[in-house]
């Protein structure tokens, strides 16, 4: 019983993780209609900053957030204002322009490739950090402290996006673009710029996840694929454009993968997890909490 | 004037006649063993999970054909020069294969080496032996590799039935060495073709040896939470646990079992993973105590082993691994067998191949004294020692200690590991 305990503790914990790395891809999807591809790659880049940051200052990985966010928030901007912007403008009366998709995942591959050139494969972990390898032991159960500092993390910067998005004036602009961008643009909205903000922030939300990851994980160019599988399953669980079913959809996943071993190889929790995703997608296709209307 | 213009005629003949003969002449000679090149085909993980093993199979590579190109080439071919190409395999089957395909095919190679990952290497050969391109493997250890029956797949590493087997010698001998008795044992492995091959022959081993298992657990190697996995190792209650594992996976085991405070006396790997130099780094004082089992350590004693370390260290700012090292004797090989075959014609090559007994030289800084393969392509006298990984004062380092004989000077290996 207690290891059942246990066990949902660090599924939660772990899945909630789990549910930052993917909370950039529903922002962004939800505003720009836009699967984005270098989602992974964006996290992968916010773990480098992170690593640099906390191994040459020594520092509490968290501190480094104070770094992290604003350069990885610029970061999206400019990436989305010079990169992506053109191709939008070059396809403005579709809806969900395929050949921005198809940019995204050009920007996946040149990020990948550029880390590969400049830091080489090694694998990076930071040592001797005040979070790395803390367990906080209750009686026989054992919980990992930067898990648990991931799960606050995870929560805060989804309830502040969320905050955000209700409450300030710019928020109400971007929920405004996301619900119908031309009458956002008669109403005097500038579009590219919500969209540029919006990438920013999924992209800096991106940065949070690298900075939760970097004390227990290790870095390495490739890492964000492992996570972009997971991102697309969780997103499309939780329902695309949807905070709380970001957040939501990555605990269901952590916790298969979590309890399911104790009763089945660690290997068959991911035919569980792609099986759960296919029933969902056949039975309420637009997620666990997706919203019902046409966004 | 018309006899003058006839003379002209004639000495202009002479002339073209003279040129021609003596380009006959001049070509004719030096054409039977001109300055070709000889082309290889190199298909390794350049990207992808495996990439940083597989960027060190390209510069130790690369090392090696500098050298044997410096030192004047392949002589009985007129001092031809290796000329390497690479592709990357990104540690998918089905690139490998249509690697092999243009390497063939567009590029007109001579022969072919990879792919490290067994489950790449084993199509791959195949398409080799369809054009009877001779396939130099360095590495992958799946048996299967070199049971095909195919002519032209030869083998320099140790296969994995011959690892899990000195696995297990090693662990026996400890116990005795020791006197610690084990009884409990846990498998965990990545669940691809080298992980279950390995698996398949612990389970038998197991039951010859009398042990009892009680874990055995395949995860996914692109897992981004190994906990779970630790929980189960844990709550088994082994005495022994016995790994497969790649880089990202390796570490990330490695600092979750000391995070968990995982009691066990020994953790046995099984190369790969383990061996890659970023996983000391990344893992640490973690990975304090691990035996891991290799081909080749730096601490090797045979002629030439360091210095080749030192240079690749000078070069790439990392060790040797006993993968590298397979890779850079694979290029000594190919050129002994070159000088042999004195052409590039592939059939003449597997020919020289199938025939080699490398005993000496600039490669052959591997533990074992030579090079010679079996029928079925097998290097017969590849051999494995196991290595600890400790801290003796100079940082974290890997120390040969098994076979006995080979240990290395003034070293006893902790076993059990101690409880902290």
């Amino acid at each position: 019983m207690i290891y059942i305990v246990e066990d949902l503790i660090n599924g939660i914990l772990m899945g909630s993780i789990y549910g930052l790395t993917a909370l950039g891809l529903t922002i962004i999807f939800g505003v720009l209609k836009v699967i984005n591809f270098a989602h992974g790659s964006l996290l992968m880049v916010g773990m480098y900053v992170a690593y640099w940051a906390v191994s040459l200052s020594g520092l509490h990985p968290y501190l480094t957030l104070l770094l992290v966010v604003p350069v990885m928030y610029l970061f999206g901007y400019y990436l989305q204002d010079i990169v992506i912007k053109p191709i939008f403008k070059a396809e403005r009366d579709v809806r969900e322009p395929i050949t921005v998709i198809i940019v995204t995942t050009g920007v996946w591959y040149i990020l990948d490739n550029l880390t590969l050139l400049i830091f080489g494969p090694q694998y990076r972990s930071i040592q001797d950090n005040p979070l790395r390898g803390k367990m906080l032991e209750i009686g026989e159960m054992m919980i990992s402290v930067p898990k648990l500092w991931g799960f606050f993390a995870a929560i805060i910067t989804a309830g502040s996006v969320y905050w955000f998005l209700q409450k300030t004036r710019t928020g109400r602009a971007i929920r405004a673009t996301s619900l119908d961008r031309d009458a956002a643009s008669l109403m005097g909205i500038k579009q590219y710029r919500v969209y540029n903000i919006a990438f920013g922030i999924g992209t800096a939300t991106a940065g949070i996840a690298g900075v939760t990851l970097v004390p227990f994980y290790n870095v390495f160019p490739t890492v964000g694929v492992l996570f972009d599988i997971k991102g697309f399953i969780i997103v499309v669980l939780g329902g695309l454009g949807s905070i709380g079913g970001a957040i939501l959809g990555g605990i269901i996943i952590g916790v298969i993968e979590s309890v399911g071993p104790q009763f089945m190889t660690a290997t068959w929790t991911e035919a569980i997890v792609y099986g759960l995703f296919l029933l969902v997608l056949f039975a309420k296709p637009s997620g666990l909490f997706g919203v019902k209307y046409e966004w | 004037m018309k006899g003058r213009k006839i003379s002209q005629n004639v000495f202009r003949g002479i002339l073209v006649a003279i040129c021609v003969c003596s380009l006959i002449f001049f070509a004719g000679t030096p054409s039977l063993a001109g300055p070709e090149v000889v082309k290889i085909g190199n298909i390794i993980p350049l990207s992808g999970p495996s990439a940083s093993v597989g960027q060190q199979g390209k510069q130790v590579r690369e090392m090696a054909v500098e050298e044997i190109n410096a030192a004047g080439g392949i002589k009985s071919l007129g001092g031809a020069k290796l000329e390497m190409l690479y592709a990357d395999s990104e540690s998918k089957p089905e690139k490998g294969v249509a690697e092999a395909e243009r390497f063939i095919n567009t590029e007109g190679v001579h022969v072919l080496t990879g792919c490290w990952n067994s489950a790449v290497t084993y199509p791959t050969t195949a398409v080799a032996e369809r054009y009877g391109i001779p396939f130099v493997v360095p590495v992958s250890v799946a048996d299967k590799i070199t049971e095909q029956g195919f002519k032209t797949v030869f083998r320099i590493a140790a296969k994995d039935s011959w690892w899990t087997r000195d696995q297990f010698a090693f662990l026996e001998d400890m116990e005795k060495e020791f006197n610690t008795k084990v009884k409990r044992l846990a498998f965990v492995y990545e669940n691809g073709d080298w992980g279950k091959g390995f698996a398949g022959q612990w389970k038998e081993l197991a039951k010859k040896g009398g042990y009892e298992v009680v874990l055995d657990e395949p995860y996914p190697s692109t897992a981004t939470d190994l906990s779970p996995v630790v929980q189960k190792i844990k709550r088994a209650r082994p005495d022994v646990l016995m790994l497969v594992s790649n880089a990202a996976d390796a570490i990330l085991l490695t600092n979750t079992l000391a995070e968990y405070k995982v009691k066990l006396k020994a953790i046995i790997a099984s190369g790969g993973g383990h061996a890659d130099p970023s996983f000391l780094e990344a893992s640490g004082k973690n990975a304090r105590y691990i035996f891991d089992i290799v081909e080749w350590e730096t601490d090797v004693n045979k002629p030439g082993a360091k210095e080749a370390n030192a240079k690749y260290k000078a070069k790439y700012g990392q060790n040797l691994t006993g993968e590298a090292v397979d890779a850079y004797l694979a290029m000594y090989v190919l050129k002994d067998a070159l000088e042999r075959a004195g052409s590039v014609d592939p059939a003449k090559i597997r020919e020289a191949l199938a025939a080699t007994n490398l005993r000496g030289g600039p490669g052959m800084i591997v533990g074992y004294p030579a090079v010679e393969f079996d029928k079925t392509g097998q290097n017969k006298h590849a051999a494995l020692v196991m290595v600890q990984i400790n801290d003796i004062g100079k940082g974290i380092e890997r120390i040969t200690v098994w076979p006995k004989e080979a240990r290395r000077a003034g070293y006893t290996p902790v076993f059990p590991m101690p409880e902290n």
